[in-house]
């Protein structure tokens, strides 16, 4: 009798576990739709602008795994590597298609809506084809701005479901997360970072709607199409092709040859940043830049932290010989010199197609997270040894549980926090020698014409001090401010993630910076 | 012996359900090999509560982990030791077939239960990863268990504790949650490597109580492994005295506290404070355990020894029996007691030879 009544009073208590989180939502449906329906709203209205970007992803994904595997079992069996090929082609083929179609899905911030490229009647007169008929700057201007505004609103929203979740579905009243959280948003500095990763995410993924142009117009076909503009010599509206137009607007660093940032060329076209040396967008330049450098640096951070991950957890689980095979592995790659390396592998595979995946930068992310990972690795050994020898792990094998689970479920958790932070730190080596070897061009980097932050430097540094100096400066000031950000990013997170730092700002004596 | 007939055929004097013989586990460094575990040999009968105590630096805890297949590098189990559960060879498992037996077979509850548990999971999750492991119980099953389990470890409301974290736990009631995440594996035998040592008086004694009566409901096997006195004679059946990695005397509990042989474990229990400490002042040992980094052939507590004759420094000693009615051995140069001084010397040195001789 007595254990009924105890298990029926269990059953009151045990009902809150008993809840999926789909019932728990059932049950007070009022908050997560408050906040699902503007998330909804603020996905549906740019939906294909992020499609198009998961199926570039995807597709840089399929051909460079599959490449890589192409190239490894070619050694072994050409046959079974044809098969590979013909599956990656049949692959690739469905993504494009995909793209292609959300490519032409109407977006709400995009150049279509809010026009900014036209042309004016006469030397005076009104503004034709752009929004409103406001001037191509404002409308320019305009756009931009909705679409940072945007952005912004929709990290914050995310974020915001986080929240809603935290405070209305989530069964634990509290956990260790919320700590991070809280101390994050009371560091300043931190808050610059996630703002700066905010900006630069957003133009990696907006890129093509900022620019007062497109990269495909401006830059990869510029005699593709005409565009229309006012002649003042003729006092009549021409066509010309952009490519021709880019020819009278270069930026040479003299007073007649220069369009600098913030002005009209003589096509009537606004140029934010001003125009390269071979006249075209600073700014959509920056933007095609900005997609490819975030890939690449993401692929490139990210391999590299996987693997410092998974040896640094083997090197502290398995220890002895294990751990010294990592260390001489680690040793020996950190003494290649990692820019030597990048050249040979660039030459090496100059005439390869697995040389033109993401525009040569899949080659250039493996090489990057091949060269990183020791530094992460050796960053990160140290707590994942400190955690080994926690008497948690000894009671999971006590219980008997699997290497796998152990390292992935009670070690992971403590590493990922100094993961993220050295890997943030890291990540402003890997953009500023990205710019590097674009810089150096001559077959390094990113191959041309697609758009890469170093080459721009690299064309104006023949114009630094003269009335062009735009070219190199504002993409190494881009360059700068993306690399602050993320060591702000880091020292936030580390400041975060330690639970002694209670909240303050001051964490000086914690780990000290990598990279950079 | 009419006993036996009735009871519990599991419980009693049965096969014993640990064997461990000649266990020798060293440590390889740079600069030694220390012999941290040094030919021990014992045994755990189904049902009794076997106590190992010793000073810190005595190998006790390295004993615990050599049976659970847990000593990592550099150190190693000697060829030659044998750890036998239930049957079954345990030095000669892979580490698959280890992890089978760590769990359901034998569970651990280590020393300091504020480190025993992960701090970033709530305490049901840890639990239910151990039901999960060992028998199969996932989900709503396996929270109503990890509830039972609580309940039966003797936390209140265990309901809502299961979704608690390890440090809103106090330290008592986080030992009883490790116990109750060994239990969830419901192993036969468990090791408590000094759980109570953490813990102060009240609450071990509840925990001494506590694992008590789970031995009682479940018939388990427990080694303790403790350096308090006091503890061992509240829990412990039958002890085995550690010093510097060897097994100097064995004993039932209250024979070893009535008589105890062997000059170690005289001074260990001399130092317990008590009665006689309040007017004469506490004895102590002096000195240190010695790090074992030499093979046994002498007595490796002659130096502390206030009975060390010559021949200690020189002759291994070995057990013998050292009382007619109880199973005790010592392991000492002073004894067998009836005999004189050299053919106590000459005893050891022939069961020494005898020994290695068996090894080889």
């Amino acid at each position: 009798m007595s254990e009924t009544t105890s298990k029926s009073i269990r059953e009151d208590l045990t009902q809150r576990d008993e809840l999926s989180l789909y019932t728990r939502i059932a049950n007070n449906p009022r908050p997560f739709f408050k906040w699902a329906v503007p998330m909804l709203v603020l996905i549906a209205v740019e939906f294909p602008t992020y499609a198009g970007v998961a199926f570039g992803m995807l597709d840089a994904v399929v051909i460079g795994v599959t490449g890589l595997l192409d190239a490894a079992i070619g050694l072994v069996s050409s046959g079974l590597s044809q098969t590979i090929r013909d599956a990656q082609y049949a692959v690739v083929g469905v993504l494009r298609d995909a793209g292609g179609f959300v490519d032409g899905l109407p977006t709400l911030f995009s150049r279509e809506v809010i026009p900014n490229q036209g042309y004016q009647t006469g030397p005076n007169g009104p503004w034709e084809g752009t929004f409103l008929g406001l001037e191509p700057a404002y409308a320019w201007a305009l756009r931009a701005t909705l679409i940072f505004a945007y952005a912004l609103f929709t990290a914050y929203w995310v974020f915001r479901g986080w929240l809603v979740y935290r405070d209305h579905y989530r069964e634990a009243d509290w956990t260790p997360t919320d700590d991070i959280v809280d101390n994050l948003s009371n560091h300043q500095w931190g808050k610059f970072g996630i703002f700066v990763l905010i900006l630069f995410l957003t133009m990696a993924v907006f890129g093509s709607a900022l620019g007062p142009t497109t990269v495909e117009q401006n830059i990869q076909s510029p005699y593709s199409e005409r565009i229309n503009y006012f002649n003042e010599d003729t006092g009549e509206v021409d066509q010309v092709f952009p490519g021709d137009a880019n020819f009278n607007s270069k930026s040479k660093g003299s007073a007649e040859f220069n369009v600098g940032p913030m002005s009209y060329d003589d096509y009537g076209r606004f140029h934010p940043f001003g125009t390269l040396t071979n006249g075209r967008d600073l700014f959509t330049f920056m933007m095609g830049g900005a997609r490819i450098t975030m890939i690449v640096s993401a692929l490139a951070i990210g391999g590299a932290a996987l693997i410092a991950a998974v040896f640094s957890m083997f090197s502290a689980y398995y220890s002895g010989r294990v751990d010294l095979t990592i260390l001489t592995t680690a040793d020996g790659v950190v003494s290649i010199p990692r820019l030597l390396l990048l050249i040979l592998v660039s030459a090496v595979f100059a005439n390869h197609w697995i040389g033109n995946v993401l525009n040569g930068g899949f080659l250039l992310a493996i090489i990057f997270a091949f060269t990183t990972w020791p530094f992460l690795w050796r960053a990160v050994r140290g707590p994942a040894l400190q955690v080994a020898q926690e008497e948690w792990i000894l009671a999971a094998k006590s219980y008997g549980q699997q290497p796998r689970t152990i390292m992935r479920k009670h070690m992971f958790p403590y590493i990922v926090g100094y993961l993220l932070v050295y890997a943030s730190m890291s990540t402003g080596g890997i953009i500023i020698g990205l710019a590097a070897l674009s810089f150096l061009g001559n077959g390094l980097g990113i191959s041309p014409p697609t758009p890469a932050w170093g080459r721009a430097i690299s064309m104006g540094q023949d114009y630094v001090s003269g009335p062009s100096w735009h070219i190199s400066l504002l993409p190494g000031l881009m360059i700068v401010l993306l690399v602050t950000g993320l060591n702000a990013l880091g020292d936030g997170i580390r400041d975060a993630i330690d639970p002694e730092a209670g909240g303050s700002a001051e964490g000086e004596e914690a780990a000290a910076g990598g990279g950079g | 012996m009419s006993s036996e007939t009735h009871a519990d055929p599991t419980a009693g004097d049965t096969e014993p359900i640990l064997t461990v013989e000649n266990l020798q586990t060293a440590f390889y460094t740079d600069r030694e090999t220390i012999r941290a575990v040094d030919s021990i040999s014992f045994d755990v009968k189904r049902g009794e509560t076997v106590g190992i105590v010793g000073e810190s630096g005595s190998g006790k805890s390295v004993t615990a982990r050599s049976i659970m297949g847990l000593i990592d590098s550099p150190g190693r189990i000697m060829p030659g030791s044998s750890i036998k559960f239930q049957g079954q060879e345990l030095t000669e498992l892979s580490d698959a077939e280890y992890r089978s037996v760590r769990g359901s077979g034998i569970g651990m509850v280590f020393q300091d239960p504020q480190q025993s548990l992960n701090p970033v999971y709530t305490v049901g999750n840890q639990i239910r990863e151990s039901l999960k492991i060992n028998r199969g119980i996932t989900g709503e099953e396996a929270v109503e268990e990890a509830t039972d389990l609580l309940e039966a470890v003797g936390i209140p409301d265990a309901k809502r504790r299961l979704d608690e974290y390890p440090h809103q736990f106090s330290g008592g009631m986080r030992q009883r949650a490790v116990i109750a995440m060994m239990l969830a594996c419901d192993p036969d035998f468990l090791i408590c490597d000094e759980p109570t040592t953490a813990l102060d008086v009240t609450i071990q004694a509840q925990i001494l109580d506590l694992l008590k009566d789970l031995q009682e409901e479940r018939n388990l096997s427990i080694l303790f492994i403790t350096h308090d006195m006091g503890v061992i004679a509240d829990i412990a059946d039958r002890v085995n005295v550690m010093y510097a990695g060897q097994i100097v005397e064995q004993a039932p509990v209250e024979e070893l506290f009535a008589n105890p042989k062997h000059p170690y474990t005289r001074a260990l229990i001399d130092s317990i404070p008590g009665e006689h400490s309040r007017k004469e002042g506490l004895e102590t040992i002096e000195g240190e355990v010695p790090t074992p980094n030499e093979p046994a052939d002498h007595c490796r507590f002659a130096p502390r020894c206030p009975k060390a004759f010559d021949a200690c420094e020189n002759v291994p000693p070995q057990h013998v029996s050292v009382s007619d009615e109880h199973d005790h051995t010592a392991a000492c140069l002073l004894y067998p007691e009836d005999l004189t001084e050299s053919h106590r010397v000459e005893k050891h040195l022939s069961l020494a030879n005898d020994d290695t001789e068996g090894d080889t």
